[in-house]
This record gives structure tokens, C-alpha cells and sequence, in this order.
């Protein structure tokens, strides 16, 4: 057998076990939930929300070297998409007309759709900038998002926000609770074969190219500006989709869901597990929520470490454990603080190796 | 007419605050090459500790104190922010100052509450120029604009420690073959630009109250006038200040307050993509 054919068919194993692998996984994370209590899976539920959001931000990161500070911009977007589309969009018919709104399945393939043609609209102009004025631009994105929650509140409710009370049906299954979650993880694997496949392929190599080094990819035939715009709109997608579950996961939509500080955690997700590691991405939204949960727990009490705890302290403790997360990352792991610990780790194990010399 | 006069005076007030934040993005700018995102915070330490402080002692001394404190505090976020030499770049530094900035709402919102807080002004009269209401506040605000930019251009074209700061975001390289502690010159403009931005904060309090979350978009407004020149230039940084700030009053009083901040990101970023034409990708 040639050299050739034999890296052929390396390649072509290693796709059947990466697929076979996260299928495998995949189907243990749907079938989770059904085995938790139910307020372990409401956490779980979130957990894969952000983890669709996460692997699209770590592909974009990672691939393109586009930091944005919009995710959740996106996220917002899919999420009063489905739920407008659901409660209906005429506001004046909401009350009175029960079947105002359309199907939620529809709602929530709609979701993904419009937050990708967002993204299609204004990665135009977006991915042409980089470094400080594409983190700017995306997160005034985000604000303007935002924003208009508040200036069109007669159609997003403003800070009241708005209650969708029907519930997603798929082939006659009512998706609450652990069938919800056990979607999302689904939809987490999908998001994943998906995005390894890609990175796998001619695109990926391209895109591995332009994350190396942008002008001799592009030197190369690599049209960088397509790709780049792929890849906002695919993260796009994938956060909008992430959205349009969430409304029929917290079934209300308000302003203190989406607020800014979310954007920014998408990026403490992605540098948790690196950027560019589809994994760490996913251990990454696993982990925040998780700590945001414990914090949340934390800061309810009346004293912590013998200190008196205001009636805001979930928010200051989050706030606080986040920001510093994200400079500890930029200080110390810049690549990333799970290949950071495992990096060190390793080189720890091999100085301790008896007989080996550093 | 007056109504429109009236808006112009209250947006060239506001848009003073957005020009000394943008005059001091833009001497971090050109001394470190880093974009601080937590810039819009020293504004905001400024209002609330001159708050806290103006409850024992008089309101100058207040101010006074307040602007040394936030000067330094930005020592401290000009330690941080720089990072470890050779390892962190200048994209890990607007992040590393965004984890600053999220940190600093934490430590604002345990240290002084969530109630936006305000105190009075430099005096309650008001001037009126032909039916148009000029409060002494808002002179004091435009002077301090006015006064900033022409020392900040004097500053950075006319002395030694100007030259450095701006040689040591040129040429990093040459600029320690030299002698230069480019850490040291970090710590420097931070400081400068911290101390700036505390006065416009201690003088915007009395007419707009600041509560622990309002870095954020002090923050946007100074980087969208920063961006008016190219994030380098000191005098188009006041100019974009002003005009922001007058086109954001127009929209509050002809349009829709709740359109303020839409319309001030819009302008933002059709500034983005206009001052970034030369350094297309491809």
C-alpha cells in the first residue's frame, strides 16, 4: 500500500471515530436528563442553550480570529424571534386571539433563520474590521439589540416582557422539561458533527490557513472575506437557534435575560476550553453555568465568610468570580485555561518521571 | 428655535464628557497601543467616591480626592491591562480591560449600592443667553473639554514624557533600546488618562446621576468619539465628542429619548467602518 492511500485511510478512520465518538456522547447527554431531578435539569438545560451558543463563538474565534462581543446579540434575536412569532406579532391580537401566533416548531426553525440573515446583513461591513473596532462594532450590536427592546416595547413588551405559554410539540411530544433539554444536547451534538466535520475538510484547512496567517491564505487562493462571513453566519445561526429554544425553555421572554454582560460570558466560555477546541467550548458553558449556579446559591445568604451579603450579592459575586476569570485567562492561558492545565500537567508528569532530565 | 438652542447647549455639555473620554482612550491609544474598555469606570469612581466623600467632607475637596483615587486605581488597571511582556498582545489587553471592567461593576456595586447617585451642582442659578438656559455646570464641563485637549496636544508634541509615550506605542522595540520602561510609560498614561476621565466624571454627576453599571456606556460614547479621529488624533476626538453629544440631545428632544443610545451606536458605527477603510483584511 502507497504512503498515499495510507493516510487516506487513516483519515477516513479517524472521521468514523470521531463521529461514532460523538455520537456516542451525544446520545448519553440526551439521555441524561430523564435520570436528573428536575431542578438539575432546568441547569442542564441551560447548560446546552450555551454550549450551541459557545461552539459557534469558538469557531469564529478560533478559525477566523474575529472576536465578537455580540453573541448574545444573536441569541436575543432568535429568542424574541420564536416568541413573537409564537404569541403573534400584532400585538393588539395577542390578547384576544388565541391563535395569533404560528406553530412553535415553526417559531423555532424560524429562530436560526433570521439571526443568520442579521448576521449575513451586517458581517458585510463587520468582517472587514478587526481587533478593537470589530470587538466594538459587535458589541454595539449587542447594544442596539437591546436597546430596541426597549424602544419598540409594543411589540417585545419592554422590561415587562412578554409570557409565551404554548409549549413546542414534535410529532405529537411535548418538549418541557428533560425532552427540552434532551433537544438542546441533541441539536449540541448535530452543532458539533457539524463543526468538526467542517474544520475536517477543505474548508477547515482553508480556514486553519487564515487563522495562521491571513495573507499568505489569502495569497493562496483562499478567498479569506467568504469564509470569514461563512463562519459569522453559521456562529450566528447557531446562537439564534440556541435562542429560539430558550424562549420555549424559560416560556418569558425579558430584558434581564439578554443582558450585555452575556455577550462577554459567551467569551469567558470560549477561552475556558480555547479557542478553536469545540470540547472546550462545550466544558467551558458547562462549567459557567454551573459557578454562575453555585454563585447564585452563594450570594442569597445572609452571610458569607463572616460578611454581611447585600441584597445584590448573586450579582456581585458573579460579576466579580467572571471578571476575573476572563483576566486570569488573557494573563496566564491566553490559548486557553483547560489546554493551559493540561499542558502543565503534562509537563509536570514528565519532569517527575523518574530517570527523565529537564 | 430656543428648544433647539436649548438641546444644542445640554448636548454640548454631555458631549464634553464623551470628548474627555475620548481624549483619554486616545492617549492610552497612542501610548500603549491598547484600547482600555474600562475607561468609562474611572468616570464612574469618580462620581461615586466624590458621593461618598462629599457626606463628611466639602464638595472641591470631595472631587479633589476623588480624582487622586481613581488616578490611582488606573496605576493599578495600567499594571493589569499591559500583562506580561512579549506574551500578551494588544487584542488580550481590551479583553483583559473588558474582565476589568466587568470586575469593577462587582466591586462599585458592593462598595456603593445600585441607587444612581448625584450630588449639587456648582451652583443652582442658571445663565439665560436669549431664552436659553446655560448652567454653570455645563460651562464647567465644556472648559474642561476645551482646556484637556489643548494640554493633552501641548503635552504629547511639546515635552520629553509626551515624545516617550508616543514613541513607546511607535516602535516598542526602539523605544526600550533606548531606555525607555515602556511599563512605566504605560503606568503614566493610564494614570493621566484616569485622572481626566475622573474629573468629567465628578462634574457630569450633578446633572446626570451615575450608578455602578453606567461604564458601560460611557465607554461606547467616548470610544465612538475617539474613533471620529482615528483613535489618534486629540482634536477630532473633542470634535466627535461635541458632535455625538449635540446629535444625541436632537434625537432625545425631536425624535424619541429611548433612540438616544440606538442612534449614538449607529453613528459609531458607520464612524467604524469609515475610519477603517485603510486597514481592510484583504
Amino acid at each position: 500500500m502507497t504512503a498515499i492511500q495510507e493516510r487516506a485511510r487513516r483519515k477516513r478512520r479517524d472521521a468514523v471515530v470521531r463521529v461514532v465518538g460523538v455520537v456516542a456522547a451525544t446520545a448519553f447527554a440526551c439521555w441524561l436528563p430523564f435520570q436528573l431531578d428536575s431542578g438539575d435539569v432546568s441547569l442542564y438545560d441551560r447548560m446546552g442553550l450555551y454550549a450551541l451558543v459557545a461552539t459557534g463563538l469558538t469557531l469564529l474565534m478560533g478559525f477566523a480570529g474575529q472576536v465578537s462581543l455580540g453573541q448574545g446579540g444573536f441569541f436575543l434575536i432568535g429568542a424574541y424571534t420564536s416568541g413573537l412569532l409564537t404569541v403573534g406579532l400584532d400585538p393588539d391580537s395577542r390578547l384576544v386571539d388565541p391563535n395569533a401566533g404560528i406553530d412553535p416548531v415553526l417559531a423555532v426553525i424560524a429562530a436560526p433563520l433570521v439571526s443568520a440573515a442579521v448576521a449575513l446583513v451586517i458581517g458585510v461591513p463587520l468582517m472587514r474590521l478587526r481587533g478593537h473596532y470589530l470587538a466594538f462594532a459587535t458589541l454595539a450590536f449587542a447594544l442596539i439589540a437591546w436597546s430596541l427592546l426597549y424602544a419598540q416595547d409594543r411589540f417585545t413588551g419592554g422590561q415587562y416582557g412578554v409570557t409565551v405559554t404554548k409549549r413546542l410539540e414534535l410529532l405529537g411530544h411535548q418538549m418541557t422539561g428533560a425532552s427540552h433539554a434532551a433537544l438542546v444536547w441533541g441539536l449540541v451534538g448535530l452543532a458539533l458533527l457539524l463543526s468538526t466535520t467542517l474544520v475536517a475538510s477543505r474548508v477547515g484547512r482553508a480556514l486553519q490557513a487564515i487563522a495562521v496567517n491571513e495573507p499568505a491564505a489569502a495569497a493562496s487562493g483562499v478567498n479569506v472575506a467568504v469564509y470569514k462571513l461563512q463562519l459569522f453566519v453559521f456562529a450566528a445561526a447557531l446562537a439564534g437557534l440556541a435562542g429560539g429554544l430558550f424562549t420555549f425553555y424559560a416560556q418569558f421572554l425579558g430584558p434581564e435575560d439578554f443582558v450585555i454582560v452575556l455577550s462577554l460570558l459567551f467569551v469567558v466560555m470560549v477561552s475556558i476550553g480555547g479557542l478553536g477546541s469545540f470540547y472546550g467550548a462545550v466544558v467551558g458553558a458547562v462549567t459557567i453555568v454551573y459557578v454562575e449556579h453555585k454563585l447564585r446559591e452563594l450570594g442569597t445568604r445572609e452571610t458569607l465568610l463572616g460578611w454581611d451579603l447585600p441584597p445584590q450579592g448573586p450579582s456581585i459575586l458573579s460579576l466579580g468570580v467572571f471578571g476575573l476569570l476572563l483576566i486570569t485567562i488573557m494573563l496566564f492561558f491566553p490559548h486557553g485555561l483547560l489546554p493551559g492545565v493540561i499542558g502543565g500537567l503534562r509537563s509536570l508528569r514528565r519532569r517527575l518521571r523518574p530517570g527523565s532530565r529537564t | 428655535m430656543t428648544t433647539f438652542f436649548q438641546l444644542v447647549v445640554v448636548g454640548i455639555s454631555t458631549g464634553s464628557v464623551f470628548a474627555i473620554v475620548g481624549m483619554s482612550l486616545v492617549l492610552v491609544y497612542r501610548a500603549t497601543g491598547i484600547v482600555n474598555f474600562a475607561q468609562g469606570v474611572f468616570a464612574v469612581v469618580g462620581g461615586l467616591v466624590t458621593y461618598s466623600l462629599s457626606q463628611h467632607m466639602s464638595l472641591v475637596l470631595a472631587g479633589l480626592l476623588a480624582v487622586l483615587v481613581t488616578a490611582i486605581v488606573a496605576t493599578g488597571v495600567a499594571v493589569v491591562a499591559v500583562g506580561i511582556r512579549g506574551r500578551t498582545t494588544h487584542l488580550a489587553s481590551l479583553i483583559i480591560t473588558v474582565g476589568i471592567a466587568i470586575l469593577a461593576e462587582a466591586v462599585l456595586l458592593a462598595a456603593f449600592g445600585e441607587v444612581p447617585r448625584s450630588y449639587s451642582a456648582i451652583s443652582d442659578r442658571a445663565w439665560n443667553v436669549g431664552g436659553v438656559l446655560v448652567q454653570p455646570q455645563y460651562a464647567a464641563l465644556a472648559l474642561v473639554a476645551l482646556l484637556a485637549a489643548f494640554g493633552l496636544t501641548l503635552f504629547l508634541r511639546r515635552t520629553i514624557v509626551g515624545q516617550a509615550l508616543v514613541a513607546s506605542a511607535d516602535s516598542p522595540r526602539a523605544a526600550e533600546l533606548i531606555g525607555l520602561n515602556l511599563r512605566s510609560i504605560a503606568v503614566i498614561a493610564f494614570a493621566l488618562a484616569g485622572a481626566l476621565t475622573a474629573v468629567g466624571g465628578v462634574l457630569l454627576a450633578p446633572t446626570v446621576p451615575v450608578s455602578y453599571s453606567s461604564g458601560l456606556t460611557i465607554t461606547i460614547n467616548g470610544f465612538a468619539a475617539a474613533v471620529f479621529g482615528g483613535l489618534v488624533s486629540i482634536r477630532l476626538a473633542l470634535l466627535g465628542g461635541y458632535v455625538l453629544g449635540v446629535v444625541e440631545q436632537l434625537v432625545v428632544g425631536y425624535v424619541d429619548p429611548q433612540y438616544n443610545l440606538i442612534i449614538a451606536l449607529v453613528v459609531m458605527l458607520v464612524l467604524i467602518g469609515w475610519r477603517s477603510r485603510g486597514e481592510l483584511a484583504v
